[in-house]
C-alpha cells in the first residue's frame, strides 16, 4: 500500500523554535493585527485573514532546549518590558561577574610549557593575587568579556515563556515534537520544508503505521535551527559558503542545573566564568539562579586535540576542582545537557537570505565569539527579520533574495549585532596554533576593537584530530595503548574512561546526587526519551572509512553514550539516548568522502531527546 | 449505527512520568516542588483513551471526539500543542490546578459541569472516556464519579478493548485479577468507560489535524472557565518520599556460572 | 465527636468464597472498629449466593450483617453492584465504608459514593487513630509519595490494596444476614457479562500467585555484543526462565510499548505484563529484573515486591542505587540462561 505524502500550503514556515526565531514570532506577531484585531498583514494562502505563521520544532516541548546563559539581554530588553523578563522563572540580573583561572591541583592536566610558566608565575605571586583554592581570579575583567548590568537566565524557560505569550496570542503557532527533514526547492527557490517520516524503523523503511511527512509550501521559509540544524545544514551544502567563510570551529557545551547545598553561600546572580582546567583548552561557567539553582558547565572546543576527548568525564573533573568544589558539594543535580556551540562565529556566516528563504540565530553565524554572547544576537537577528518581513508584507513585496536582502541583511549589517561581530570575526584565530596564543590573541582583538588579531591558519576538525599514539604517546605506551584497545574493543566500552585513568586522572567517586554515572545524568537530569517510529538521525555515512579509524571519537565524544563501539568496527547508533547535541556531526576524525568541508557522520532531523525544561 | 458516537474524553495534564518529584507544603496544601516548571504530559491513561476515542470515531460514522480537560491554562496551551496533532477532537478547556492533590469529587463536579455546557453534546448517545487512573491522584475514580453525575450506570474500569458490532452492542474487555480480561456486552450508549493501556499504538503527529484542532482550540482556552478546586474537610498531616533505599551487594567480576548458581539457589530458596 | 458506624463490604468470587484480599480488608475494619471509640461495625455482602461469605466472616464481630443476592448479583457489573452497595450504605448508616480493592469493587465504589454525597480513598496503605480521628496513607503521583491525612466529610469510602493487613481467619458463629431487596429494572440490566478471556493464546506469563516476578527490560530487544538483534534468541531465553522458576513475566514499559509500535517483539507479552508506570503494582515475594535500568518510574511498580535482584551491564544502574538487594553485573543473556539451565 503507497500512502500518499500530504501538503499544506501557508505564509511563513519557521524550522526550530530558540531564541531567534522567538524574537522573530514576537516581533512579527506583534504586527499582524491592529488593537481592535483587524487584520494589517494579510495572508496570501487564506485571504481576509492574518499572515498565516506555523513554526515547527524538534524536541518534544518548547521548553527542552539547552544553554547556560548569561546575557547583556539587550535585545530581549527592548522587545519586553523588565516587569515581563521577570516573570520568567529562574531569572536573575548580574549581581557578581569573576574569571577564575584554575591551576591543575592533580598534576593530570596536559599543559603546555607556556601554561607551566604562567602556573609559575602565579605561584609565584599567588600571595598578593587574589589566590584560593589552586586557582586566581582575574583582577580586572576585559570590558568586552564583562556581563556587569546583564542577566542569567535558563534558555528552556525563556522559551517556554516566549512560547506560551506567542501561542496566547493566537496568531501563530508553534509545534513541539515536530522535526523538519529537508527544504523543498523549486530550483533555486525554498518553496517550504518537509517534515520527517514517521512510522518507520530504525533505518527508515515504512512500517504498518508509516506516515509520509508532510510537504509544507509557504512564500518565506524561515529557517533557525541552530548550529547543526538539518535544514541550515543542507542549505549550506546547496548554496556554498560566501567567499573566505566556513564553519570549522565548534564545541561542545554541557552543562547541568544544580540545587545548591543550603550552605553553599554563592548569591543569586553571580557568574563565574573559569579557563585552565581540567585542561587549559577547556572553558567553564556558574551563574546562579534564584532559589539556590544554579547551571554549571563547560565548553571543549574543537580546537581541544584530545583524540579520545569526552564532555561527561571533564565535565565531573572541572565540578571537582578544589575552588568550585567548595561551591558544589552538597549539590544535587536537577537537570543535565549539552549542544554544539557553532564557534566560527561571522566567519560562519552562510547565505543569509535566498529566494524564498532566510536565516537567523546561531546557525546564521550570529554569535559573538569574542564575548561568549549568543542568545541577545540571536533573539536580535530574529527581530530584525521580522522588521524586515511586516516591511515587505505591507509593500506587497515577494520574500526573493533580492527583497530580503534590501530589508534583512541590511538592517542585519547596520545593526551593533554585525559591528561587534565585525570586531570578534578574527578573535579566535590565535587558538587555532595554541591555547595561550588563542588566550593572548583574544585579548589583543577583544583590547583594539578588532584593529588588531593574532593570526592562525584554520583547519577543519578532521584535520586536526592526532592520533591516539600521538597524543597519549607520552604517557602511556604504544603497547598499552593497544592493550587498552582490545580491552575496551573486548568490553564493547569507549577508550576515554580507560585512557583518562592510565594517564594520571583519578577516577570520580560518585556520590548519587552531583557525581552520578553518565547513564544516571541521561536519566536523572536529562529524562531523555525517543518515542518509537522514527528513523535513526545519526547515520556513518562510508563505513569502510568507519571501519579503518582508530580514533572513532564520535565514540568518546558522544554526550549521551548513544554511539557506542560495534562488533563490526562501525559505531552503532542507540537513538534512545540521543540528546540531539550534534557533536558527532563535527567530532569525527575522517572527512566526508566528496565534501572535506563535512565529517563521516551524517546528522539528519530525528525525534526525542531531553526532557528538561530547565537548562 | 447512523448517528454516532458522541465520545467525550477526559484527561488532564500530568507531570511528565521521568520526572523527579518532590513534595512540598504550599500556602493551601500540599503540591509538587517547581510544579509549574515541570513538563507536562497528557495523562498517559486518559492518553490512550484519547485515541482509542479517535478510533472509534473513525470507525463508527456520525461520532464525534471531545477532551475535555482541566488544568492551568498557560500549561494547557502548550500541552495541547503535543496533543493537538495526534487525533481530530474539540477541547473543552477548564483553568484550574491539576494537582493530584485536589479531591476527586470537586474534579468531577468540574468536569461534569463542562461537559452538562457543550451545546451539540446528545447524552443518549455519548461514551464517556477517561484512564483508568491518573498518573497524578492515582486513585482510579474521577471516571466513575463523573459518570454518576451524568446518570450514566453501565460503567467499565481498566478497559483494553472496545467493539461496536454493527448492531451497535459494544463488547468491552476489562482488566480483572489474575492477567484475565472480563468481557461484558451493552447494548448501546450512554456508558462510560475508563481505559487502561488499550491496544492502539501512539497515532504520529499529522499537521493536517493539529491545524484542524486549532481552530477550536485557541478559542476553547481563551474562554476557559477558572475553577476553584476546594476541598472543604481535608486536612494532610504529611506528604513524604517513601524511604525504601536497600542496601545494594553489588556482584561483579564473578564468573557466570558462579552468579547464575547463587540466583537459582536464591530463587529455589 | 460523631460517632461512627464502620461498613465492610465484600463480594463473593465466582466460587462463592471471599478473595484473599477481601478477608485481609476484613482484619483492617476489625482493627479499626478496635481503635475508634465508641464505633459501631456492621458488615455488607453482594453476590449470587453469599451464604459461605458471611459464614466465613461471621465471627468478626459485626453488630449486623446485611446482605443483597441472587443472580442479577452473582457478576461483577456496575450498575447492579452500585444499587446493591448503595442499598447497604443506605440501610446500615454507614459513615467510614471499608471495602477490598478488587476489581469489581474499585469498579462499583466510587459511584456509591457519589450516590450518598461522600468522599473516597482507594488504594490505602494503612491507617492509625489520632487523638480519636481515623487517618489514612495513601499514595500519589503513581505512589511516588505517601500522604498521611484526614477527612471530615461522611460516609468516608476506603478500598485497601492487598498485602496491608493479615488475612482473617477467625472461626464462625452463627449469624443472621439482614437480607435487602434490590429491584433492577432492565435499564440497570444493560450490560450482560459474558465470561472471561485469557489474554494470550499461548502460555498464561501472568501468575499473581507466583512466588517470583521475572521483569524484562527494553535491554532484550537491543543489540547485543556482535551488534546484532536476538529477538528468538531473547523470546527462548525468557520463557525458559519463566517455565523452569514458574514466575510471573513483567516488563518494563518500553519493551510493551515497542510491540504496540508494529516492532516485531514478543508474542507472549503485553501491556497487561507492564510493571510500573502505566503498568501494575503486583505483588511476589521475590523479583529478579533484567536488562531494565531501574530508575524510579520503573521500580514505581515494585512496591510490593519483597526480594529484589537485578542484572544489568551497568555497575551504576538504577537498581544499585539502593533500589535492589543484590545486582549483578553482567549480560543478561548468559547469565539467564545459566540460571534456567541449574534451576
Amino acid at each position: 500500500m503507497t500512502v500518499e505524502r500530504s501538503t499544506m500550503d501557508t505564509d511563513i514556515v519557521c524550522v526550530g523554535f530558540g531564541p531567534a526565531v522567538g524574537g522573530f514570532l514576537t516581533t512579527l506577531s506583534r504586527a499582524m493585527v491592529d488593537a481592535d484585531g483587524n487584520t494589517l498583514l494579510e495572508s496570501r494562502v487564506m485571504p481576509g485573514l492574518p499572515l498565516q505563521v506555523l513554526c515547527y520544532e524538534r524536541s518534544d516541548d518548547i521548553s527542552f532546549g539547552v544553554s547556560g546563559v548569561v546575557s547583556k539581554a539587550r535585545s530581549l530588553r527592548a522587545t519586553f518590558s523588565a516587569e515581563q523578563l521577570a516573570e520568567i522563572p529562574m531569572t536573575s540580573p548580574v549581581t557578581r561577574e569573576e574569571v577564575l583561572y584554575l591551576q591543575d591541583p592533580l598534576g593530570a592536566s596536559r599543559r603546555s610549557r607556556g601554561v607551566r610558566a604562567l602556573d609559575a608565575l602565579v605561584n609565584t605571586f599567588k600571595g598578593v593575587l587574589p589566590w584560593s583554592d589552586h586557582a586566581v581570579a582575574l583582577p580586572w575583567i576585559p570590558p568586552f568579556l564583562q556581563k556587569h548590568d546583564g542577566m542569567v537566565f535558563s534558555i528552556g524557560q525563556l522559551n517556554q515563556w516566549v512560547g506560551s505569550q506567542l501561542m496566547g496570542s493566537g496568531l501563530v503557532q508553534v509545534w513541539p515534537g515536530m522535526p523538519v527533514s529537508a527544504p523543498l526547492f523549486d530550483g533555486d527557490t525554498v518553496i517550504g520544508v518537509r517534515l520527517v517520516d514517521q512510522g518507520v524503523d530504525t533505518a527508515g523503511t515504512p512500517g504498518s503505521a508509516y506516515m509520509p511527512g508532510m510537504d509544507v509550501h509557504a512564500a518565506l521559509t524561515v529557517v533557525g535551527d541552530g548550529p547543526v540544524g538539518p535544514v541550515g545544514q543542507q542549505l549550506n551544502r546547496r548554496f556554498g559558503f560566501p567567499a573566505g567563510h566556513h564553519q570549522r570551529d565548534w564545541a561542545i557545551g554541557m552543562k547541568a542545573v544544580v540545587e545548591l547545598a543550603p550552605d553553599c553561600d554563592l548569591e543569586t546572580g553571580t557568574v563565574l566564568h573559569t579557563f585552565g582546567y581540567p585542561e587549559p583548552e577547556i572553558f567553564g561557567f556558574l551563574y546562579v539562579h534564584p532559589d539556590r539553582m544554579a547551571s554549571v558547565g563547560i565548553f571543549i572546543p574543537s580546537w581541544f586535540d584530545n583524540p579520545a576527548r569526552t564532555a561527561y568525564r571533564y565535565l565531573q573533573h572541572w565540578m571537582t576542582h578544589p575552588r568550585l568544589w567548595k561551591h558544589l558539594k552538597g549539590s544535587t543535580m536537577r537537570s543535565w545537557g549539552a549542544k554544539t556551540l557553532q564557534e566560527s562565529g561571522r566567519r560562519g556566516e552562510p547565505v543569509l537570505v535566498g529566494d524564498g528563504f532566510a536565516r537567523i540565530g546561531e546557525g546564521s553565524g550570529s554569535t559573538n565569539v569574542l564575548t561568549g554572547s549568543g542568545v541577545d544576537e540571536a533573539w536580535a537577528t530574529g527581530v530584525q527579520l521580522a522588521e524586515a518581513v511586516i516591511e515587505l508584507a505591507k509593500a506587497g513585496k515577494p520574500f526573493t533574495k533580492e527583497n530580503l536582502d534590501a530589508t534583512y541583511v541590511t538592517r542585519r549589517r547596520n545593526s551593533w549585532v554585525e559591528k561587534e561581530a565585525k570586531v570578534a570575526e578574527k578573535a579566535r584565530d590565535g587558538f587555532n596554533t595554541g591555547f595561550l596564543r588563542g588566550l593572548v590573541g583574544m585579548g589583543i582583538t577583544g583590547l583594539t576593537r578588532g584593529l588588531l588579531n593574532l593570526r592562525g591558519a584554520s583547519k577543519r576538525p578532521h584535520e586536526r584530530i592526532p592520533s591516539i599514539e600521538q597524543y597519549f604517546g607520552d604517557r602511556i605506551s604504544v603497547a598499552d595503548i593497544r592493550e587498552i584497545r582490545w580491552q575496551c574493543q573486548a568490553s564493547g566500552t569507549p577508550l576515554h574512561d580507560a585512557l583518562m585513568d592510565r594517564s594520571g586522572w583519578p577516577k570520580i567517586e560518585l556520590d548519587g546526587t552531583l557525581l552520578v554515572s553518565h547513564q544516571d545524568a541521561l536519566l536523572m537530569g536529562g529524562k531523555v526519551q525517543a518515542a518509537g517510529g522514527f528513523a535513526d538521525h545519526v547515520t556513518f555515512l562510508d563505513t569502510a572509512t568507519c571501519r579503518g579509524c582508530a580514533e572513532q571519537i564520535c565514540v568518546d565524544g558522544c554526550s549521551g553514550q548513544a554511539i557506542m563501539p560495534g562488533a563490526d568496527g562501525v559505531p552503532q547508533f542507540d537513538r534512545e539516548k540521543c540528546i540531539h547535541c550534534g557533536v558527532c556531526l563535527w567530532n569525527c576524525s575522517k572527512p566526508h568522502v566528496t565534501d572535506a568541508e563535512r565529517s563521516n557522520v551524517g546528522f539528519d532531523a530525528g525525534s526525542g531527546g531531553l526532557h528538561s525544561p530547565i537548562n | 449505527m447512523s448517528t454516532g458516537f458522541h465520545v467525550v474524553v477526559c484527561g488532564s495534564l500530568v507531570p511528565d512520568l521521568l520526572q523527579t518529584l518532590e513534595p512540598v507544603q504550599g500556602p493551601a496544601g500540599p503540591a509538587l516542588k517547581n510544579e509549574l516548571m515541570l513538563p507536562s504530559v497528557l495523562d498517559p491513561w486518559a492518553a490512550h483513551a484519547l485515541f482509542e476515542a479517535a478510533h472509534v470515531a473513525a470507525t463508527v460514522p456520525g461520532s464525534k471526539v471531545w477532551l475535555v480537560s482541566l488544568g492551568p491554562k498557560a500549561k494547557l496551551q502548550q500541552l495541547m500543542m503535543s496533543i493537538a496533532p495526534k487525533v481530530p477532537f474539540e477541547l473543552v478547556a477548564i483553568d484550574a490546578s491539576a494537582s493530584g492533590f485536589t479531591d476527586p469529587v470537586e474534579v468531577a463536579a468540574a468536569l461534569a459541569g463542562a461537559i452538562e455546557k457543550i451545546p451539540t453534546l446528545d447524552r443518549s448517545r455519548l461514551l464517556l472516556f477517561g484512564g483508568c487512573a491518573s498518573a497524578s491522584r492515582d486513585a482510579g475514580v474521577t471516571v466513575a464519579l463523573v459518570g454518576e453525575r451524568l446518570g450514566i450506570t453501565d460503567q467499565f474500569l481498566a478497559a483494553d478493548e472496545l467493539t461496536v458490532s454493527a448492531e451497535g452492542t459494544l463488547t468491552i474487555l476489562e482488566r480483572v485479577e489474575g492477567g484475565k480480561y472480563l468481557v461484558s456486552e451493552v447494548s448501546g450508549p450512554p456508558c462510560a468507560i475508563a481505559w487502561a493501556t488499550g491496544n492502539l499504538p501512539e497515532p504520529p503527529n499529522n499537521p493536517q489535524v493539529g491545524m484542524l484542532n486549532m481552530r477550536t482550540m485557541m478559542p476553547a482556552l481563551q474562554k476557559a472557565a477558572a475553577v476553584q478546586l476546594a476541598s472543604p474537610g481535608t486536612t494532610f498531616h504529611s506528604v513524604e518520599l517513601p524511604k525504601q533505599e536497600r542496601r545494594t551487594r553489588i556482584v561483579k567480576d564473578v564468573p557466570i556460572d558462579e552468579m547464575a548458581r547463587e540466583i537459582a539457589d536464591w530463587i529455589k530458596g | 465527636m460523631t460517632m461512627e458506624t464502620i461498613l465492610y463490604l465484600a463480594h463473593t468470587e465466582d466460587d462463592g468464597s471471599l478473595s484473599r484480599v477481601a478477608l485481609e480488608t476484613l482484619t483492617g475494619a476489625m482493627g479499626l472498629h478496635a481503635q475508634l471509640p465508641g464505633a459501631r461495625f456492621v458488615a455488607g455482602f453482594v453476590g449470587g449466593d453469599v451464604s459461605a461469605a458471611v459464614a466465613a466472616a461471621s465471627g468478626c464481630g459485626a453488630a449486623s450483617f446485611y446482605a443483597v443476592s441472587g443472580p442479577d448479583f452473582a457478576m461483577s457489573r456496575y450498575a447492579s453492584d452500585a444499587a446493591a452497595l448503595e442499598a447497604i450504605c443506605r440501610a446500615s448508616g454507614a459513615t467510614i465504608v471499608v471495602a477490598p480493592a478488587t476489581s469489581r469493587f474499585n469498579r462499583a465504589i466510587p459511584g456509591v459514593a457519589q450516590r450518598l454525597g461522600g468522599r473516597i480513598d482507594t488504594h490505602v496503605g494503612g491507617c492509625s487513630v489520632e487523638g480519636g480521628a481515623l487517618r489514612i496513607q495513601r499514595g500519589y503521583y503513581r505512589q511516588r509519595m505517601i500522604a498521611t491525612l484526614t477527612r471530615a466529610a461522611r460516609p468516608w469510602f476506603l478500598t485497601f490494596d492487598s498485602g496491608v493487613y493479615p488475612q482473617w481467619d477467625g472461626a464462625p458463629v452463627a449469624v443472621q444476614a439482614e437480607s435487602l431487596t434490590v429491584t433492577l429494572g432492565d435499564e440497570l440490566k444493560k450490560t450482560k457479562v459474558v465470561g472471561y478471556k485469557a489474554p494470550f493464546a499461548s502460555a498464561q506469563t501472568i501468575r499473581p500467585d507466583a512466588t517470583l516476578l521475572f521483569v524484562a527490560g527494553v535491554g532484550w530487544t537491543k543489540k547485543q555484543a556482535d551488534g546484532q538483534v536476538h529477538l528468538e534468541e531473547a523470546a527462548q531465553i525468557i520463557l525458559n526462565v519463566l517455565d523452569k522458576s514458574n514466575a510471573s513475566l513483567g516488563s518494563s514499559k518500553s519493551l510493551v510499548d515497542q510491540s504496540s509500535e508494529g516492532h516485531n517483539v514478543f508474542s507472549f507479552m503485553s501491556h497487561l505484563n507492564q510493571v510500573g508506570q502505566t503498568g501494575s503494582t503486583p505483588r511476589h515475594p521475590k523479583g529478579l529484573a533484567a536488562c531494565c535500568h531501574g530508575e524510579e518510574p520503573h521500580v514505581v511498580g515494585w512496591r510490593f515486591i519483597g526480594e529484589r535482584r537485578a542484572i544489568n551491564l551497568d555497575p551504576n544502574c538504577g537498581w544499585a542505587q539502593g533500589k535492589a538487594d543484590v545486582v549483578y553485573v553482567a549480560d543478561a543473556f548468559a547469565l539467564i540462561a545459566k540460571v534456567s539451565e541449574l534451576l
